[in-house]
């Protein structure tokens, strides 16, 4: 299955089209990419190399555990009431080393690379994240069931929220 | 020099006046006294006990620009440490913690025991006079102070300074509504973040403690969480308290004298903290009074001078560093009862991600707020920044609360939105801003 040029593409393709809708602010499509159970995961660091790597015991800079934890962000970020948002930062993602990893029937595993530069109050910023999704086919449709964002800056400039990562 | 700090606090009560000069957030020459008289000269906090619970356990930090360690020795004793190598000056710790019997500097490999002896020098006898050289000449430059409240480890570079405890003063109380939250006591867990903010440490001390930023910075917050809670899943400990983020509860706030302040807010409800399932051992243990302090209010401490410890949603460790007059750098630990249940170690962990951290969805509004506050400062044709807010209705002593909870405030008010409780951490700045020789004051006192 690894070599399943039509899923590789299909898979990039949504990795694509999710960053896309996030740096173009469409943060609506961008919640639709994701089941109603998915889980969206940043863990902490706990040492200068580790992460903490169980998210319900341990502290993380994320860990939303429903699509419905995903919308109260985008609540958040919409309601021009969070001082943090206003004026939003702008950013572009640019999403690489894309690689199709497992396939067991409606599941897949995929991991990628993703460089963020954001520009904004505090001027202009790169970091960057290492993705590792979990996808789920659901009526022919690939959504993210998972995505887990390793976040490799931990000495954090300004606030860090979805569209940075 | 000292002596012209003191005019940047406009200290006149009879007046109605009490505001600070912005240059305080701006200025370099204040800026390096501070780091002289303040972070190098009274106790700093520097770790919990359980991130060293074990012989060579170390943690490394700073007291003020200067890089130190504390390590669990094998009687059970903390050392603390200047972190350079007797050599040349090179760090020693690799990591900011770990755990080593003996530490090795990495540069030309002289090698320290866990008590801060030098045991090895690398080819020692081919580069000096074995009829002069004593290798322990070189042992690691020790600490002055280091000393633990309730698993809260401090270290000073003031040889002078007061004990640990008499420092704290009433804030030890407040560590105490901590510290007493498990039989077994508390432990940091494991994750931690670290962010650096574009603003002075001071707007960082006022922030934690503003309970009048709550009803607008965080109204979004509190928006978000209660539209949430009519979701399944956000039930009984999962709740947040949006009607306390409101200000729709009794709350207030203390001048603790030293520097001290705290803010506090009934819980809307109780049952919403994870220690919620620990009230019949705490009211048995503690008495009534003293539960409703650890139980039934939040509290928002900040030990002079940068030291938080926060206790509504979740329990937190903040500690930040200046850099520079204008760049603090903030770390956060959450901190929790040992052996909690489950759920409430889970609820914990949710709720400090939800507001606590620059990825969550109220410190970053905060850290944004602060910076703007900083760069607003720079207008310097506008002087003052105002903390005079409920001076009429400021009460000298304790009131019922505080008697309730045998702590002896030096001020009290009647909400958390007033400014009074500044007025003991501006009080004290200055007195250390304006002390000359800040060994024999601290002595003094």
């Amino acid at each position: 299955m690894r070599n399943d040029i039509g899923l590789q593409t299909e898979v990039t393709n949504l990795i694509c089209r999710e960053t896309m809708l996030l740096d173009r602010r469409r943060f609506d499509e961008w919640i639709e990419l994701f089941t109603e159970d998915a889980v969206y995961w940043v863990p902490a660091w706990r040492s200068e190399e580790q992460t903490t790597d169980d998210p319900e015991t341990q502290l993380n800079l994320i860990y939303l555990r429903d699509r419905g934890g995903i919308e109260d962000r985008i609540f958040r970020i919409e309601s021009r009431d969070s001082y943090a948002s206003v004026p939003l930062d702008r950013t572009v993602h640019l999403v690489g080393n894309v690689l199709v990893e497992k396939v067991e029937g409606d599941r897949v595993e995929a991991t990628a690379n993703c460089l963020v530069h954001s520009y904004g109050k505090k001027g202009g910023q790169t970091r960057g994240s290492l993705y590792d999704y979990i996808f789920r086919r659901t009526d022919g449709t690939l959504k993210i069931a998972r995505k887990k964002i390793v976040f490799i800056d931990d000495r954090l400039e300004g606030a860090v929220d979805v569209y940075h990562l | 020099m000292a002596g012209s700090f003191a005019a940047y606090v406009d200290d006149r009560p009879a007046d109605k006046v009490f505001r600070v000069d912005r240059a305080i957030y701006l200025d370099d020459a204040v800026f390096a006294a501070e780091i002289a008289n303040i972070f190098e000269a009274t106790w700093q906090f520097v770790c919990h006990e359980s991130q060293i619970p074990n012989h060579g356990d170390y943690f490394a930090n700073h007291l003020g620009r200067q890089p130190i360690f504390v390590m669990r020795q094998q009687d059970g004793g903390i050392g603390g440490f200047v972190n350079a190598c007797a050599h040349r000056g090179a760090l020693l710790t690799p990591m900011k913690q770990g755990n080593a019997k003996t530490l090795t500097c990495r540069f030309h490999g002289w090698t320290y025991g866990s008590d801060g002896h030098c045991i090895r020098i690398k080819n020692e006898e081919t580069g000096y006079d074995p009829a002069r050289f004593r290798r322990t000449d070189y042992d690691l430059t020790r600490l002055p102070r280091v000393e633990a409240y309730r698993g809260f480890v401090f270290a000073c570079l003031n040889p002078a300074a007061p004990a640990l405890v008499e420092f704290l003063g009433e804030a030890a109380r407040f560590l105490e509504f901590i510290a007493h939250q498990s039989a077994d006591g508390m432990e940091v867990l494991p994750g931690s973040s670290t962010y650096v903010i574009n603003g002075n440490w001071k707007l960082q001390s006022e922030n934690a403690v503003d309970g009048y930023h709550v009803s607008t910075v965080h109204r979004v917050f509190g928006a978000t969480v209660a539209r949430r809670e009519e979701r399944p899943g956000y039930d009984g400990m999962m709740r947040t308290e949006s009607g306390r983020i409101a200000g729709k509860v009794e709350n207030g706030c203390y001048d603790l004298g030293g520097g001290h302040m705290v803010i506090w807010a009934d819980r809307s409800p109780p049952d919403t903290s994870p220690l919620f399932e620990q009230k019949d051992r705490l009211e048995r243990d503690y008495g009534a009074a003293k539960a409703r302090w650890m139980l039934g209010r939040g509290r928002n401490l900040i030990v002079f001078p940068s030291l938080m410890i926060n206790d509504f949603a979740a329990t937190q460790i903040r500690t930040f560093r200046p850099i520079a007059a204008d760049r603090t750098e903030v770390t956060i630990y959450c901190l929790a009862p040992r052996g909690e249940s489950k759920s409430a170690r889970y609820a914990r962990l949710r709720k400090f991600e939800d507001f606590f951290l620059v990825s969550g969805m109220a410190t970053a509004d905060d850290v944004m707020a602060l910076e703007d506050s900083q760069t607003g400062s720079r207008g310097r044709t506008a002087r003052w920044g105002e903390f005079h807010r409920g001076l009429d209705s400021v009460v000298h002593g304790p009131d019922a609360a505080a008697r309730d909870g045998k702590f002896n405030p030096v001020t009290s008010n009647n909400t958390w939105d007033q400014e009074t409780l500044y007025h003991g951490f501006y009080r004290r700045w200055k007195a250390l801003m304006t002390t000359e020789a800040i060994g024999a004051k601290e002595a003094a006192e």
